[in-house]
């Protein structure tokens, strides 16, 4: 199951750039100046919402094309989630261990 | 489906911390059971495949976009409360690292695609097993169940959030996020969401003996 896993894995993130086809947003995740187009105004709560700045906000890192940070962003996603899975699984084995001595 | 900042009332988000807390804390445990060395690769893997499945923006007709999730699949292989784990964890990377779904509507995002489409994925999957499209259904009533989360918490906005009759966050009505949302779910990402889940399911149960890690 682990290769095949793997195989699919891999065949996802090398036509990870086709995600960037679509230009459009999600539904309800439009740019400000879409409500202020609509409706004549900005909601407050959105207009004032407080966002941190993320490192790499839009899956996009300056400097570099779209296609490239779409694919650095993927294996960095994939990178953190194995990480912290990986921690998480040596912390859980470390614990049956201190168990077992005990 | 990554509702951002602002969108939500401040009333949402801390209904929606206070439900999704203990579920979390619960849900951890339940990974911890089913989490080890041999498992670790594949629960890895299919959080990595939700990660990367959502990257996938699938045009449709209206200008919009919209994407799988991934979480039917890992909740018919590993259980719903992996899933939903698994896919909140890739849910909080996005929201941090990549500003996809607010921080403050973290939780409410985890409720809609991480745990409710985990478990009505996991239960129809339970409820037509023997059947050849059940892992298709799964997909599909997961990602549409999640939809119509995301429609409620948005929809009831303008009900009950105004000011001077201008709504304060969100401003469109449930009869519109319901046809919009959860109308373009049941009508294209579902299906491809239960496509994703009944041809890697397939693909992954071809020639296995040991298959199912759930339970």
């Amino acid at each position: 199951m682990k290769s095949k896993l793997y195989m699919v894995l891999s065949l996802l993130i090398v036509a990870v750039p086709l995600g960037l086809l679509s230009e459009n947003p999600a539904w309800g995740e439009w740019e400000e100046n879409y409500y202020q187009k609509i409706l004549g105004f900005i909601p407050n709560g959105i207009k004032n919402a407080h966002t941190i700045e993320s490192p790499i906000a839009n899956y996009s890192i300056n400097g570099l094309s779209h296609v490239v940070s779409y694919y650095l962003s993927a294996l960095l996603g994939l990178a953190l989630i194995y990480g912290i899975f990986y921690i998480l699984t040596k912390i859980i084995a470390k614990k049956q261990d201190n168990h077992g001595s005990a | 489906m990554h509702i951002p900042d602002g969108y939500i009332s401040p009333t949402t988000v801390i209904t929606t911390y206070a439900v999704a807390l203990p579920l979390w804390i619960y849900g951890l445990k339940k990974l911890k059971e089913k989490l080890n060395e041999e498992t670790l690769p594949l629960i890895g893997a299919l959080s990595a495949m939700s990660f990367i499945i959502m990257m996938f923006n699938i045009p449709i007709p209206g200008g919009t976009s919209g994407h799988a999730v991934g979480a039917a699949l890992i909740a018919i292989l590993f259980g719903p409360w992996v899933g939903f784990v698994s896919v909140s964890l890739v849910l909080l990377i996005q929201a941090v690292v990549f500003g996809d779904g607010g921080i403050s509507a973290y939780a409410l995002n985890a409720l809609s695609m991480a745990f409710v489409g985990s478990f009505s994925a996991y239960f129809v999957f339970k409820l037509v097993k023997n059947k050849k499209l059940a892992p298709f259904l799964a997909g599909w009533v997961g990602l549409v169940s999640s939809s119509f989360v995301v429609a409620l918490a948005l929809g009831i906005q303008p009900i009950f959030w105004t000011h001077n009759g201008q709504p304060l966050y969100f401003p469109f009505g449930l009869k519109t996020t319901m046809v919009a949302i959860v109308g373009s779910h049941m009508l294209f990402f579902g299906i491809v969401e239960g496509i994703f889940t009944k041809l890697i399911y397939n693909y992954l149960q071809e020639k296995n003996r040991e298959f199912s890690y759930e339970k």
